[in-house]
């Protein structure tokens, strides 16, 4: 009895499997006939043909620019002789771009206060203001590094320098007036590293004045040292 | 593909040496000694640029600076030529930026003058300039702005014409009496030439005519004259 139950439920259970496949080809029948069924239309199809895209990602290169790092930009720190006021001591600041490996451009502004004249320390009598006596100034200069070298310090460090001179025109104003100003001089730079470099300047002001009593060629020289960063 | 992945990953732009060697000096300059050489078919990473000069390292890491006249022979990753502008010939007639200083006279007042131009095309230039004036009656500024017109800018000397407006401020000398300052605006017509020096200088002359226009009953008619070094870039 035991045994026919169990071959019943054998044989049912084989149906069953029997009737999902049955069932599993026929939901893909249709299909697989409608596919096999020649187009009405014949090759005459209008359907264009399907054309794969790829699905690549096109790849942006972008090419790095070149940092370009003519510019430098600092300020400075000396005495100025101040023809007929003494020396005293200026502070500046100096922006250079840098034309060509031999040929630069320099702006620089600087500020000084005159000291007393002899007449004045004499007679102790006052001929100028404290506003008179700021003696500020403007240049704009092109240079030229005559002497490009290296400096070295010790066995193992060397670093780039060069030797320059250089001439323009700017203003002085001083003493309540504003004046017309020519200057030259020569200085040396030397770079620590590629971004930082140090400054020692002379440089002659000069200008024409009659702030004595008598018009002459004023001449102020100024040595100063300075540190700028190239940009 | 590795090739432009990495490329793509650079920080640096990468060249490779196609002469037969690449020298390299120590500083930006062709005073500065020559210490090493990159063999052809080697790379190079360029780090930065001082006027025309290229500081490069090497794929041993080994540093120094290369001249522009060098690596214009050298090529990119993908085997193109490297393109450089240079302050030849070609950059005078064809660039993007000017700077200058000039000295003259104004209305017979010593002028001090600098200026900044844009190229809009290789003829025309959008100018700005800012100027002082000394004179033995007044000082003064001048800020102007205009356009000048290149004429045959590839030649050596090339003449041009400026027009534009600006502001004149006048500040009388506490000599006369009751000096009072006094802001104008101007309008102006130039013409100059410019006259290439090399490496990108140049020089440049310039007559102008002011019309300045004044609360008086007659604007007033000023000359200027003016030279100056110049570069472009």
């Amino acid at each position: 009895m035991e045994t026919r139950i169990c071959i019943l439920l054998l044989s049912l259970v084989a149906l069953g499997c029997s009737g999902c496949a049955i069932f599993h080809r026929h939901a893909e029948q249709p299909t697989a006939s409608s596919d096999a069924q020649p187009s009405p239309d014949g090759d005459k199809s209008d359907t264009p043909p399907t054309v794969i895209e790829p699905q690549v990602e096109r790849r942006e290169i972008k090419v790095p620019t070149i940092h370009a790092s003519n510019i430098e930009l600092g300020a400075y720190y000396g005495e100025i002789s101040i023809q007929d006021f003494g020396a005293q001591p200026v502070a500046g600041l100096r922006f250079d771009y840098h034309i060509s490996e031999d040929f630069f451009a320099e702006a620089t502004y600087g500020r000084a206060k005159g000291g007393y004249t002899s007449f004045e320390t004499e007679s102790n009598i006052l001929s100028f203001t404290d506003a008179e006596r700021r003696f500020t100034y403007y240049n704009l200069s092109l240079g030229y590094n005559l002497l490009p070298g290296e400096v070295f310090i010790g066995r193992n460090l060397a670093m780039t320098s060069a030797f320059y001179v250089l001439g323009g025109m700017g203003t002085v104003q001083f003493a309540g007036d504003q004046n017309f100003t020519v200057n030259f001089g020569a200085g040396f730079r030397v770079l620590p590293t590629d971004w930082l470099a140090l400054h020692i300047d002379v440089q002659d002001l000069v200008f024409k004045s009659d702030v004595t009593g008598v018009e002459e060629l004023k001449n102020n020289l100024q040595a100063t040292i300075g540190a700028t960063v190239f940009f | 593909m590795l090739g432009a992945a990495s490329a793509a990953a650079r920080d640096y732009l990468q060249l490779f040496v196609v002469q037969p060697y690449l020298e390299l000096h120590t500083g930006p300059g062709r005073g500065y000694p020559v210490t090493q050489v990159v063999a052809r078919g080697e790379s190079l990473d360029v780090l930065m640029r001082r006027t025309e000069w290229f500081k490069v390292r090497t794929e041993r890491g080994i540093e120094g600076w290369a001249y522009e006249g060098d690596l214009q022979h050298a090529t990119l990753a993908d085997g193109t030529a490297f393109k450089i502008e240079r302050g030849d010939r070609a950059g005078f007639a064809s660039h993007r930026w000017e700077s200058g200083v000039s000295a003259g006279a104004y209305a017979g007042a010593t002028l001090i003058s600098a200026w900044q131009a844009v190229s809009l095309t290789d003829n025309l230039k959008l100018e700005i300039a800012g100027s002082q004036y000394l004179g033995n009656l007044s000082n003064g500024y001048l800020i102007d702005a205009g356009l000048a017109h290149v004429f045959m800018p590839e030649w050596f000397l090339s003449p041009f014409v400026t027009l534009g407006g600006g502001y004149e401020r006048v500040e009388p000398k506490p000599t006369l009496a009751l000096p009072v300052s006094s802001n104008n605006q101007s309008a102006y017509v130039g013409l100059g030439a410019r006259y290439y020096l090399g490496r990108r200088l140049f020089l440049r002359f310039e007559l102008r005519e002011h019309e300045v226009f004044t609360n008086q009953n007659s604007n007033e008619v000023k000359n200027e004259w003016k030279l100056g070094f110049a570069f472009f870039y």
